[in-house]
């Protein structure tokens, strides 16, 4: 895990600057047209996403979504029926939120397979379920391959 | 500042300034992660059974507060748990945007491989103002939607979770029972 990495990251898709190396400004961009960088990016953790939509769009849910809680979509699809009266930047944000939630999820989903030959290698005849595959690569971490570490510190794993 | 963090994890039942409910204390995920792992007496009652005995518990020591503890009380303290704050909205179930945070922190805690497989029962309490029943109820509803949130949003498998509204039949702080340290949302490990 390189936290420079994390912090290039954010910095490029949330300051909505691009000031480290191209392939994360490639990576903003990405995000900010709404395209999930899948499982092969850096990503950032739930809470980070979802603090954004607190700060950029917690006014505008306050006045438009009074009866409208977190979960099963209320305040997405509150945001989304009030997208003409909501600020511009709740409006760019929220969808942004929402790419960065699938990206995490996107993350989470690649790993079993970016990790098979790894689980194989290192943690062969473990019990599958219950997280005890990934909790042997996660203690394997020097000898385990660096894509699926990458794989992991995506996922948020570690 | 584990021991600060737990201190000041509790509920905020009514609306707070948006500038004040802003200073909450950083909750880290791995603090909570490391709170509930580990070895697990084996809990042999349900979140059913905990249901029953806060609503039974009232009809049978009535009065404007609670005078004896919840049988369960006990084995429910042995369990690996961890107090949060969520803020409400005054008298419903709708978290404030303050609080998402809190809600996302929770998740990225639940995500990780060290608390996969374990079931959580989410505890919501509240201070002994007002109806105990009437309490009982919202506070039901309060866990139903950090679960809701937990589950729909962030997508921890539902299989994982259950919630549980005790009211004001388990404050904190008997002591000091309108205090806000009653105010709480308890994640209570109950193992596999």
């Amino acid at each position: 895990m390189q936290p420079e990495k994390v912090r290039s990251v954010f910095d490029t898709v949330y300051g909505g600057y691009c000031v480290m190396v191209r392939i994360f400004c490639l990576l903003s961009a990405l995000v900010w047209a709404g395209f999930a960088p899948a499982a092969n990016a850096q990503t950032v953790g739930f809470a980070e996403a979802i603090k954004i939509l607190s700060s950029s769009c917690g006014k505008d849910i306050e006045t438009y979504c009074k009866s409208a809680n977190l979960g099963n979509n209320e305040i997405g699809s509150c945001l989304e029926n009030n997208k003409s009266k909501v600020s511009d930047q709740c409006n760019v944000d929220r969808a942004r939120v929402s790419a960065l939630l699938e990206a995490r999820f996107a993350a989470q989903a690649a790993v079993p397979k970016v990790c098979e030959r790894d689980s194989r290698q290192y943690c062969k005849g473990m019990k599958p379920g219950s997280g005890h595959i990934l909790k042997c690569l996660l203690k394997a971490e020097k000898v385990v391959g660096k894509d699926c570490n990458q794989a992991i510190d995506w996922a948020g794993y570690r | 500042m584990k021991i600060s963090n737990i201190l000041l994890g509790a509920v905020v039942a009514s609306a707070l300034s948006v500038t004040g409910a802003f200073a909450q204390t950083k909750l880290s995920r791995n603090e909570i992660v490391n709170s509930l792992q580990g070895a697990q007496e084996k809990v042999e009652f349900s979140a059913d059974d905990l249901r029953k005995q806060a609503f039974e518990h009232i009809k049978r020591f009535p009065g404007d507060n609670a005078t004896e503890v919840l049988p369960l009380a006990a084995k429910l303290n042995q369990l690996r748990q961890f107090n949060v704050e969520v803020t409400f909205d005054f008298d419903s179930a709708r978290i404030r945007p303050e609080s998402y945070e809190t809600i996302g922190v929770i998740a990225d805690a639940l995500h990780t491989p060290y608390l996969w497989g374990a079931k959580f029962f989410v505890v919501g309490h509240t201070d002994a103002k007002g109806d105990r029943e009437y309490n009982l109820n919202l506070s039901q509803k309060r866990a139903e939607a950090v679960r809701d949130a937990l589950v729909t949003t962030f997508r921890v498998p539902a299989d994982r979770l259950e919630a549980v509204g005790l009211g004001e039949e388990q404050l904190r702080d008997p002591a000091d029972p309108d205090g806000a340290i009653n105010r709480r949302v308890q994640l209570i490990n109950v193992g596999y």
